[in-house]
């Protein structure tokens, strides 16, 4: 049988400096691109306004293009190529447009339309996408993600709070944070739109995340309980990742050729959804690693647990799985053989 | 092994149901065939697709307050409700959905619709219907220089070759124009209201000169009637929308527009209308209307209205006579003939030259009922078909080599035991889609990227369970019991998966929109049917291995 990283002793724990100095160069990438571009990059759910979508019989004149836009009084207008040479999304929303949409949203699409018509004849196009969000609904989305996001969050929160005693708790909190702000900052540097499409995606990935700290902290509070007098809390981390890397390189795998297949080929509207599940997958796997484990350990540094009280606790915590059989003498064995 | 036998049994009843809930089938629904919707039996798989997967249009409609509080929003939007409903009916589209949403909102969803402007125009467009009588106090005149000067400092003015004034031939031309025009508009009426006057006011000096107002504005046929240059009709429009001009509007005033344009020969001319802000009745009166053709009055639309707004329209109508009554369809004015007496229940709008298709829509909307209140597009999609298809295609595409890979992967790296997670896999696929079927559910686009997500994230579980099983046969146990053991220790977190996920995707449903809400669905629909697939299936299939191969000493893992 093939295996991969089978009875691996790396130890993981020791380079957390290189980890996390590599993971805050990254945020602190994504805070300094936030600042010098300014904000986000909302999709028009979010901002209102309008984007179209036109094909083109024969390939436009972008010039002409934005000419015809800016005399119909669309000034300011983005327009993108997308996906083929002759498709075009044109982008409305500024403040003005914005505002005129309060009164109807879709009076900004029409005159799109009749401008675009008009200079490029009526056959030679087709919309074939409009989104017109008027200023509220706009306000609104924006507010139900933000709200969508916290819920989660929290729940999350509550879920592992319940399911570990606060120290396992705490760091697989953190972790997931670290997640989130990781991939904010990969959202920004690759300048994705942020839809709710994109948004389902980081709340899919915190679940995600969240899952991939519990299984291996599972297996700590596991480790713990037939730790080895005198082994050390790294020793034990470092054990419990290395026996949980096979799952974890085969899940991302997994995973991982899904979205990669939604990545190149499920076409150009999915494809920011795609991009931040990709990454946030790569992101999930390599923070409860690097994230969820140094901060354990310095919580566990902090806050010393008595050793019986350790097995105890973790005993109570694990109170929902079925009782596991006594400790084999093979984790002893192995300590020692260290 | 009694055991093993309902779970087969379980399983493959579940497989059936499924399979019955996926059976394509026969349906009713309204298709259409060359060009119109008829009703007729599809053979088709049960499974939605939403508007972003089959092309059609998303509107978001509210109540437009911007001309009248409205008292009872959500009494009101019910009604109005039904009034869409019963047009989007008439105007034929397959399987539309309109409901409300919240206190303050409507949704309209039109699959398969391919002229989005029209049918926008007949939900939300057409048919508020209110009577204004025309103002006669030159109230505009007397506010032109005001108007003048906050479209200069808003900066709004217009070439001066497209000056009306001072050039008497068009003004001639107008002239005629107009009482072509109110000729044939205002003999009205079933015999009360009769005639065009307003003569005198084509004769009156032009306004005044500079500024927009003052070298554009013509005054009309009618009282309260102006005639502006096709050209400067932009111009007027934003003029008209700037917030200080509409504080400076004379008390109790509105200005409407007229709704086409006038030709006369080269020349294009759009009219206006000032009118009292106070209808003397609006639509929500009107009973019934019907289309009808006359020799001598062209097409005209009948109308009937109930008793409390007959008394209203006679008292309102006597008080008027000789006035000019607009007859506002949608803030457009479609006709102001003169009240020659009071009118009570039957009345009738002449549409001047209009069409009889003209005709026919125009009762159509005022009978499916005018909107009690008027709304506002809030919001709107529309994917045309073609788009739908296409993601169609390459979501499928996706899907297929999503499958390929994880399939290679789990029976490249797991062997035997990975085809038995295949196996399990096509039963994930199976009831997933059953499920979504049989609980109604839409498919979008995010839904089908959700779908082909939540399949990687369904090995996740056989992954678990297998490296445990590895872990335990390392550890020197027999096959039988490792299996247990790997089963028994992955539980846990396979629930903790699930019980995350299912969290996301509940909060991403409750504050999604449509396509979103497809992939909070999906998500869900998946993780529970791995759930079962991954622990209960995956254990069954190696049960009945087991037992086929008794006293196996190795597994292929």
């Amino acid at each position: 049988m093939i295996r991969i990283f089978h009875n691996s002793k790396y130890e993981f724990v020791r380079h957390w400096r290189l980890a996390a100095g590599l993971t805050l160069a990254f945020i602190a990438a994504g805070l300094v691109t936030f600042a010098i571009t300014g904000g986000v990059n909302y999709s028009i759910e979010f901002t209102g306004g309008t984007l179209m979508q036109v094909s083109f019989k024969q390939q436009p004149d972008v010039g002409v293009m934005r000419n015809t836009l800016d005399k119909a009084g669309i000034t300011g207008a983005e327009i993108q190529q997308f996906g083929s040479p002759t498709e075009y999304t044109i982008r409305a929303r500024e403040e003005k447009q914005v505002a005129s949409q309060a009164a109807g949203a879709e009076g900004i699409s029409k005159k799109i339309e009749t401008a675009l018509r008009q200079q490029f004849g009526s056959n030679a196009m087709t919309v074939v996408r409009t989104e017109a969000v008027g200023p509220k609904v706009g306000s609104e989305l924006r507010q139900g993600a933000f709200y969508a996001m916290i819920i989660t969050a929290i729940f999350t929160l509550i879920y592992l709070a319940i399911r570990f005693d606060w120290r396992f708790g705490m760091a697989a909190v953190i972790s997931t944070a670290h997640d989130i702000l990781v991939t904010f900052a990969f959202i920004k540097l690759m300048h994705l739109e942020v839809s709710l499409t994109v948004v389902a995606a980081i709340l899919t990935l915190l679940g995600y995340s969240a899952n991939d700290t519990i299984i291996i902290f599972d297996r700590v509070r596991e480790d713990l309980r037939k730790r080895a007098k005198g082994e050390s809390m790294a020793r034990v981390l470092d054990r419990a990742i290395n026996e949980t890397l096979p799952r974890s390189v085969m899940t991302h795998a997994t995973t991982l050729a899904a979205t990669l297949a939604l990545l190149f080929f499920a076409g150009e509207v999915i494809r920011p959804f795609a991009w931040v599940m990709a990454f946030g997958i790569f992101v999930a796997t390599f923070s409860s690693i690097y994230v969820a484990g140094p901060v354990l350990l310095w919580i566990e540094s902090r806050y010393p647990r008595a050793a019986s009280e350790a097995a105890g606790k973790a005993m109570r915590a694990g109170a929902e799985q079925p009782a596991t059989p006594p400790a084999k003498p093979r984790s002893n064995e192995r300590a020692v053989a260290r | 092994m009694a055991n093993l036998k309902y779970r087969i049994l379980l399983i493959v009843g579940l497989l059936v149901a499924s399979a019955w809930a996926l059976f394509p089938r026969t349906v009713i629904e309204r298709v259409k065939r060359d060009g119109v919707f008829v009703y007729d039996t599809v053979k088709r798989v049960p499974l939605k697709r939403g508007l972003d997967l089959q092309g059609g249009m998303h509107l978001t409609l509210e109540v437009d307050e911007s001309k009248q509080a409205v008292a009872n929003k959500s009494e009101a939007l019910d009604r109005a409700l039904k009034v869409v409903r019963q047009r989007i009916d008439e105007f034929g589209v397959a399987e539309p959905v309109v409901q409300k949403a919240g206190e303050e909102r409507l949704i309209v969803e039109l699959p398969g619709i391919d002229d989005a402007a029209r049918a926008q125009d007949v939900v939300q467009k057409s048919a508020f219907l209110e009577f204004q009588i025309t103002d006669k106090t030159q109230a505009l005149e007397k506010v032109t220089p005001r108007f003048d000067e906050i479209a200069r400092a808003a900066g709004i003015s217009i070439a001066s070759s497209d000056k009306l004034s001072g050039d008497t031939s068009k003004k001639v031309g107008v002239t005629s124009l107009l009482t072509q025009k109110t000729d044939s508009a205002n003999k009205d009426s079933t015999g009360k209201a009769v005639g065009a006057t307003g003569a005198d006011s084509a004769t009156k000096a032009p306004v005044q000169t500079g500024g927009l107002f003052a070298s554009n504005v013509q005054p009309g046929q009618i009282p309260g009637q102006y005639i502006i240059p096709e050209t400067a009709y932009s111009a007027f429009e934003r003029a008209f929308a700037l917030p200080a001009l509409q504080d400076a509007m004379p008390p109790g005033k509105v200005i409407r527009w007229g709704v086409d344009s006038l030709v006369n020969g080269a020349q294009r001319y759009r009219a206006f209308y000032v009118l009292d802000s106070r209808p003397i009745i609006t639509g929500e009166v009107l009973t019934d209307a019907r289309p009808s053709s006359d020799p001598v009055e062209g097409n005209v639309v009948q109308f009937t209205l109930n008793n409390e707004g007959a008394r209203r329209f006679k008292v309102e109508t006597g008080k008027h006579v000789k006035d000019n009554m607009a007859i506002v369809l949608d803030q457009r004015v479609v006709t102001a003939p003169v009240l020659n007496s009071a009118i009570g229940r039957n009345g009738q709008i002449t549409l001047g030259g209009g069409s009889l298709q003209a005709a026919q829509d125009l009762a159509l909307v005022l009978r499916a009922g005018a909107l009690p209140v008027p709304l506002k597009v809030a919001e709107v999609r529309s994917i045309g078909a073609s788009l739908g298809q296409d993601s169609i295609n390459k979501g499928g595409i996706a899907l297929v080599i999503a499958l390929a890979l994880i399939v290679a992967i789990m029976i490249g790296y797991y062997r035997f035991s990975g085809m038995l997670a295949v196996a399990g896999l096509v039963l994930y696929l199976i009831y997933t889609l059953a499920m979504l079927a049989g609980f109604h559910a839409v498919l979008t686009l995010p839904g089908l990227a959700g779908f082909v997500l939540s399949i990687g994230i369904a090995v996740d579980a056989n992954v678990l369970i297998f490296e445990r099983i590895r872990e335990e046969l390392d550890h020197g146990k027999s096959v039988r019991l490792a299996i247990d053991e790997g089963f028994r220790h992955a539980l846990s977190a396979i629930i903790d998966t699930s019980a995350t996920t299912i969290l996301s995707g509940m909060v991403l449903y409750q504050y999604g929109t449509g396509p979103v809400r497809g992939f909070a669905v999906t998500l869900v629909a998946g993780v529970v049917a791995s759930l079962f697939t991954s622990v209960f299936v995956s254990k069954t299939f190696f049960l009945i291995w087991m037992n086929r191969a008794r006293g196996v000493q190795t597994l292929s893992i």
